[in-house]
């Protein structure tokens, strides 16, 4: 260990903190679950394209909020944090699709109609 | 994230230890480590999202998802939890500043509206159940009422651990050791906004649609 102890709050983790950044980050956020809310209130898409919209809306502000509130970047600080981030999405693509597909196909080849 | 691979055929000049070098960086390290919990327990949500997408047609003749929510409320809830992940964030500009007061001040707006959405959360699923629209009436119910209840647990547990934190502030200062577990508090709890988008989207504005 060191002689002098380094001051903690000048950690690079803690330096990226910016109200400015999370209050865009909160807009954002409230905005897109409120433009959500209106589509799907309002009535104003079919179920379909509806669901679309929604998906699409929700990881845009996924999006928002990896970049905002949790300052992930490729820099040197934050890299690793990036990184775990990214890989992890194809394993929830994974666990979410194939679990889906596979009790779809077991209910579209097992269960009677109109049961369940 | 340095490594000291200095290759060498003298075995006389390896250098087992380097004085000058700080140690590890606990606070970089124990962030890190607890995102990548954090990553996990996004696997643990996808499960139970996974659950929820088999099993919400499964209403067994009991009422369906848009008998279940109600959109204007759920809004609600979404604006408190956003806005707490906002005053905690602030909280953590003041941890910047070194000001005991403010990070203390905000923590507390941060716990006064997670409490808030809490209520309105107790609120909403005491009204369900005195209706008899509870967890075992169809497969609907349980798999909605496991996901949205363990969102909200998790919201419970990051109350708790504000109110240690800020006992921490007030007793210890801003020591290595505090300051690292707010920065794990502050990803927790911004991880919580997180799900919340996923489950206002997929359960209460799909089950509308």
């Amino acid at each position: 260990m060191s002689h002098e102890q380094p001051n903690p709050l000048d950690h690079p983790e803690v330096r990226l903190a910016s109200t400015r950044g999370y209050l865009t980050g909160f807009l954002i956020s409230v905005s897109l679950m409120a433009l959500s809310f209106g589509l799907v209130a309002g009535q104003a898409l079919s179920a379909f394209y509806g669901r679309v919209a929604i998906a699409t809306i929700a990881v845009l502000a996924v999006l928002a909020q990896t970049h905002f509130l949790f300052h992930l970047n490729w820099s040197e600080t934050q890299r690793w944090h990036t990184l775990g981030f990214w890989l992890t999405i194809p394993l929830l693509v994974l666990l979410l699709g194939l679990s889906i597909w596979m009790f779809h196909s077991l209910d579209a080849r097992a269960v009677m109609s109109g049961v369940g | 994230m340095k490594s000291d691979d200095t290759e060498s055929e003298d075995t006389g000049g390896i250098v087992l230890w380097n004085d000058a070098h700080p140690g590890p960086d606990m606070i970089s390290t124990r962030t890190l480590g607890f995102w990548l919990y954090m990553l996990t327990d996004a696997m643990l949500f996808a499960s139970i999202f996974t659950a929820y997408a088999i099993l919400w047609h499964n209403n067994a003749g009991g009422p369906g998802v848009g008998q279940v929510v109600d959109l204007g409320y759920a809004f609600g809830e979404t604006v408190l939890v956003f806005a707490s992940v906002f005053a905690f964030g602030v909280a953590m500009a003041a941890l910047k500043r070194g000001s005991h007061r403010s990070v203390v001040r905000w923590i507390g707006a941060a716990f006064l509206l997670g409490a808030g959405f809490l209520a309105m959360e107790i609120h909403e699923f005491a009204a369900l159940a005195l209706q008899g629209i509870v967890p075992e009436r169809s497969g609907f119910l349980s798999s909605y009422y496991t996901l949205v209840l363990t969102h909200g647990l998790h919201i419970l547990f990051g109350l708790l651990w504000m109110a240690v934190m800020v006992a921490q502030v007030l007793r210890q200062g801003f020591t290595e050791g505090v300051v690292y577990r707010l920065l794990n508090l502050r990803i927790f709890w911004h991880f919580q906004a997180l799900i919340w988008v996923f489950i206002f989207t997929f359960v209460y504005l799909q089950g509308k649609l």
